[in-house]
């Protein structure tokens, strides 16, 4: 407490300029200082090299631990990075901002880390010898498991961090099966072992239960407090495995994360496999096949410090004025023009965006606006998909593609704040695939894009894997949530005693939706859920259409299932009828599939307005009256004859699904 | 005309005073230099122009004041106000849909107290009228005190407040003077003695004819007290009286609303206002009621209330000729209309509004805050010299083609659309006329013509056509009247999007 007590107050003006600071181009450039008799010898800023003073200072390969941080949401990821931060020197108290791994303002207001961050430190353990730790960050969220995965691969071991008092969650789950998949060295934490609450023995056992890990030599530390931190340090060094030396070897480097500064353009984050990497070198990306300089070369310490060289096991970051992410996605495997590696680092995929939706500018104004900001998102953002899409309800916005309903908030925050944009997001819906009459395999993402029914041979749409992880008294609950969401029960594992883990394999669309809101409120917040992606399955899919006094509602049209388009389309309608302002004629409302109506309401006819008189001559509250009634109506949109407000639009894709 | 037991009373001079001669007051403020050098032009407003050859008087204007100055003085000289509107807040209790500055009194009126307090408040508003700049040429055509209920203002209290605003403003002899009364508050030899200080119109609030109606409204009289009261006006012989009744009362059902609307006509009132209930903020009935809902009737029972106003009224030879009022041939309120036609209108009192200078401006509603406005307002320092809301700018002329839209269609004249484009622009009055052309073609707006009777849409041409070719556009009588709201707010729509 004592050690962050003077930051921990800090107002976000400061929170904001130590971020601008750090991300500022501030090099620390600085001729290797030969220090280390030998040197000759060495070859040009190897093992014994100082950087910036020390901030960097090159060691063997045999002393450098890559590890990672895998914890649920508020089990205190951060706070023990930053404690590890602190107590390597790597960073000094005055300049610590709380969660220094978390960079930008929406991750830290939500607590979760987005874009990675790594840190070198420079450790000497209780023999006197000096270590290079790094710490790979981890995104904390289900849409960004490739990148969790990507990040894994770059290292040897993982601190497992649990909360004391709360347990093994769903979202620790599915990393650590991750980790272990990548033959990781996972090292438990318990964390908040200070709290009143915490509860040591039962978190103990459900680590060992429900993960297989030997919790002899658990960690127990309090992050907060700074407890137990040297601990930690000690167990990294012993317990985490040295990176292969394989210095010889043509130059393979992972990258885990890239991101696009306007300055330098693209700035990757990068894991030495392989051989190595000096400033000058001319590299090629295996999988796009692009070739570029190296005009940077460096480590974060956690401050950007230049190198002249990385060798194997090294984690550092380049610049090679690269336009955009998507010439430097991770996943990616670097190796150099004239010294070509045979194969590529497994693990490359090109990430699918799986949920879609339309963003559109309230002011229509600000259009070209939107454009702008996408592009320049998407430079820092291989993930982001979008083109443009008109709807007669919206006005002309964009249909985006994103990994996730997460990312997909995350996008639309940035736009909103960076951006200073005024949105309107329509419901989220997934990527479909239709197999049309003649063979053709098309991805839909837009209802209308979708063929006529006798043009379609099969209708496909994604599957997850969904694990929740709940208190046992919820589990009939969330039976009960996930087979009403069509999901198909898969397993059913007893954590502990009062711990449930439920599998189900279930439509991605219905998960999109407000599956995690229901999921909290029917397990009274205690259960955590996480989903992985496991292909499409064909289903019997229909396109739900609204039309409002004959006219088709194209922004209200949905996919769904054909069990669910009965209730849904009696729910649209009514909402509509709830929602539009009564005219002054007869509107029918329809929910349709093809030409047949399955469920329709009637807005009756209105006949009359206040009629007040203007009393004594005061005018002015009826006119005000009547211009804001004017208003009103420059915002609605006309729908044939019906003039429907967007709120209605907005409050119907946003029905949900209780 | 005279009554013996009144004529202890100060009369009212400048109505005993006058002849009804053409002799012409001349403002008799110097600082209004401009209006004492166009003393002529009043007549023209009185129609009692000059017997001078047209164009020898062309030409002589011609030759005093380039066209473009003379254009601007006929302006000028359309928006001098001959109206006065004011507020005598007073009433024995306020009625529980009433949300106008009221100042209860309790029942007994007569009460020393009481008297002291509206004396107090007579010499108030005295005062703001003396410290008004007179900014008419022309003497005041309609004066009209509203309430609260001004019939409990004794008539010598009367008599003084009519006398300041003839000194300061002058009246016209045959001006329209119209005094709010309620049941309850005066008698037939009362009212004669209003009629002695030149009031010429009763407007009286009777709202229903149902006993528990007037109960659940908090009205401060019964039933017995209405008949009589009409019984007075009828022995005043006063020449023209109008009766409000009011829709949409808790409760009411059609058979209730006939009724009323029968005994309405049967009083024989020379003009009837129809009020639809508005469930005012702040009121007792917000706090019981919600609009449209149990026991208030629902939208499409107040619809068709309104709807057999319109058609009773009609039936018994009144004319509709404001969404809420209707008159016999030659008593439309003459006051009324004046803000129909947005024409400037001076205002005295309470939570009065005035509209001079090109500026609407509203008094405080409060009285301690009034008190204070008047004292600010008729000190020698005043910033406002004379002219309230002088520290505003004067209404845009977007503001003003706003105003006309929304009063003149109100009216069953409606909105002349020749007139309407030659002060606002050919392209605000085309899109007007685009944002009513839907609701002409559902025979909810009419087309205007000069010498015959309002159409629907035909066969004949578009519907375009047919509205541009009419001399105006007014709502149709019921349907367009009671969705005035919804057409106006289109066209406000389509006018606010020339910017």
């Amino acid at each position: 407490m004592a050690l962050l007590g003077a930051h921990c107050g800090a107002n976000s003006s400061s929170l904001r300029n130590l971020a601008t600071k750090r991300s500022a181009p501030q090099l620390c450039r600085a001729a290797p200082a030969p220090t280390v008799p030998n040197e000759t010898a060495l070859p040009a800023g190897g093992p014994g090299a100082k950087y910036a003073a020390g901030q960097c200072t090159k060691v063997p390969v045999k002393n450098i631990r890559n590890f990672s941080i895998i914890a649920h949401i508020d089990h205190g990821k951060s706070t023990l990075a930053d404690q590890l931060l602190l107590k390597t020197n790597t960073v000094a108290e005055r300049d610590m901002v709380e969660q220094f791994m978390d960079s930008n303002d929406i991750e830290r207001e939500r607590g979760i880390t987005i874009k990675l961050n790594s840190a070198r430190m420079r450790y000497t353990d209780s023999q006197g010898e000096l270590y290079a730790l790094n710490l790979i960050d981890t995104p904390g969220h289900v849409d960004f498991a490739y990148e969790v995965s990507r990040s894994l691969a770059a290292c040897e071991g993982a601190l497992l961090v649990v909360d004391a008092s709360q347990g093994v969650e769903a979202q620790t789950l599915a990393n650590v099966w991750l980790a272990l998949e990548n033959d990781l060295e996972v090292i438990p934490v318990l964390n908040k072992i200070d709290l009143p609450g915490a509860d040591p023995d039962r978190v103990i056992s459900e680590i060992e239960d429900i993960i297989g890990l030997d919790c002899t030599d658990i960690l127990k530390v309090s992050a907060k407090v700074g407890l137990g931190i040297d601990d930690v340090l000690e167990a990294i060094v012993k317990r985490v495995p040295p990176p292969k030396n394989t210095v010889d070897k043509p130059l393979r480097a992972l990258i885990y994360d890239s991101y696009y500064d306007a300055y330098r353009g693209v700035i990757c984050q990068f894991r030495v496999v392989d051989g190595s990497v000096s400033r000058g070198d001319r590299i090629l990306m295996m999988n796009t096949g692009k070739e570029h300089i190296v005009d940077e070369i460096g480590v974060l310490a956690p401050n950007k410090v230049t190198v002249d060289t990385l060798y194997c096991g090294e984690v550092g970051y380049m610049a090679a004025q690269i336009k955009s992410v998507k010439d430097a996605r991770v996943g990616d495997t670097i190796t150099l023009s004239k010294n070509q590696a045979q194969e590529p680092l497994p693990g490359y995929v090109e990430v699918q965006p799986m949920v879609y939706c339309g963003l559109f500018p309230t002011d229509s104004n600000q259009y070209q606006d939107l454009r702008v900001a996408l592009d320049k998102l998407q430079l820092n953002d291989a993930a982001l998909r979008f083109e443009p899409e008109i709807s007669t309800a919206m006005g002309f916005g964009f249909r985006c593609g994103f990994l996730g309903l997460l990312h997909m908030e995350i996008v639309q925050e940035r736009l909103e704040r960076e951006y200073n944009l005024q949105l309107i997001t329509t419901a989220p819906t997934v990527i479909y695939k239709c197999v049309t009459a003649d063979g053709q395999e098309l991805m839909i993402n837009s209802p209308a894009d979708l063929p006529e029914p006798q043009k379609r041979r099969s209708m496909a749409e994604p599957y997850v894997r969904l694990e929740m992880v709940t208190p046992t008294d919820y589990v009939g609950n969330l039976i009960e949530l996930a087979t009403s969401r069509r999901g198909e029960y898969q397993e059913m594992r007893y954590l502990t005693e009062n711990r449930t883990t439920l599998v189900f394999d279930i439509p991605l669309a219905e998960v999109v939706t407000d599956y995690f809101d229901v999921l909290k409120s029917r397990s009274k917040g205690y259960a955590s859920m996480e989903y992985q992606m496991i292909g499409f399955r064909e289903n019997d899919l229909v396109k739900l259409e609204i039309k409002i006094n004959g006219e088709p509602a194209d922004a209200l049209s949905v996919i769904t299932h054909r069990d669910n388009s009965y209730k849904l389309g009696k729910q649209l309608v009514s909402k509509l009828k709830e929602l539009i302002p009564r005219q002054m004629f007869k509107v029918p409302i329809q929910a349709c599939i093809g030409v047949k109506v399955i469920a329709s309401e009637q807005i009756a006819p209105y006949r009359k307005d206040v009629t007040a008189k203007c009393y004594g001559g005061d005018i002015s509250r009826k006119k005000k009256l009547l211009s804001k009634q004017a208003e009103g109506k420059k915002r609605m949109k006309a729908l044939g004859r019906v003039e429907v407000p967007q709120e209605a639009f907005m409050a119907v894709l946003n029905l949900d699904n209780d | 005309m005279q009554v013996a037991q009144h004529s202890m009373l100060k009369p009212s001079s400048w109505f005993r005073s006058l002849q009804p001669t053409t002799k012409l007051c001349t403002p008799s403020v110097s600082n209004l230099d401009r209006g004492s050098k166009r003393g002529g032009r009043g007549l023209v407003t009185l129609g009692r122009q000059p017997e001078v050859p047209a164009a020898n008087h062309l030409s002589n204007l011609t030759l005093e004041c380039p066209p473009s100055t003379l254009q601007q003085q006929q302006q000028q000289q359309q928006q001098q106000p001959t109206s006065a509107y004011l507020h005598l807040p007073f009433c024995k209790r306020k009625c529980f849909y009433c949300d106008f500055p009221v100042e209860a009194v309790g029942m007994k009126t007569e009460a020393q107290r009481v008297q002291q307090r509206m004396q107090d408040y007579v010499k108030l508003l005295c005062k703001e009228i003396k410290a008004m700049q007179p900014l008419n040429d022309a003497p005041l055509k309609t004066v009209y005190f509203g309430g609260g209920t001004p019939s409990l203002v004794p008539p010598d209290l009367m008599a003084r407040i009519l006398d300041t605003l003839h000194h300061h403003l002058r009246i016209e002899p045959q001006a329209e003077v119209t005094l709010e009364a309620d049941p309850g508050t005066f008698d037939a030899p009362r009212l004669r003695a209003y009629m002695d200080l030149g009031i010429n119109r009763i407007s009286m609030g009777v709202q229903s004819f149902d006993e528990g109606l007037l109960k659940a409204c908090g009205r401060p009289h019964d039933l017995r007290e209405v008949y009589r009261a009409i019984e007075a006006v009828h022995a005043s012989t006063i020449p023209s009286w109008s009766l409000d009744i009011i829709s949409g009362l808790p409760r009411l059902s059609m058979d209730s609303w006939r009724h009323t609307l029968q005994e309405a006509i049967h009083a024989q009132p020379s003009h009837v206002s129809v009020y639809d209930l508005q469930v005012e903020e702040g009121t007792p009935f917000a706090r019981w009621f919600s609009p449209g809902s149990a026991p208030l009737p629902d939208d499409d029972n107040t619809a068709t209330m309104y709807a057999a106003a319109s058609a009773t009224l009609q039936d018994a030879g009144y004319e509709h000729y404001e969404v809420s009022n209707y008159a016999r041939p030659g008593h439309r309120s003459q006051h009324n209309q004046v803000y129909w036609r947005c024409l400037p209108c001076y205002g005295f009192g309470l939570g009065a509004a005035s509209y001079v200078e090109g500026r609407r401006f509203s008094r405080p509603a409060s009285m301690p805050k009034y008190k204070q406005w008047v004292e600010d307002f008729a000190s020698p320092d005043s910033k406002s010299r004379g002219v309230p809301g002088l520290s505003q700018p004067p209404d845009s002329q977007e503001e003003r083609m706003l105003d006309a839209v929304m009063l003149r269609l109100r009216t069953a004249d409606g909105l002349d659309m020749r007139s309407f484009a030659s002060e606002y622009g050919a392209d605000a009055a085309r899109r007007a006329l685009t944002a009513l052309e839907p609701h002409f073609q559902d025979g909810l707006v009419l087309a205007v013509h000069e010498g015959r009777a309002p159409t629907g849409p035909t066969n004949l041409g578009s519907l375009h056509d047919q509205l541009v070719n009419a001399r105006g556009v007014r709502l149709a009588d019921p349907d367009g009247f009671l969705l005035s709201n919804h057409i106006i707010s289109d066209v406000f729509a389509a006018l606010s999007a020339l910017e």
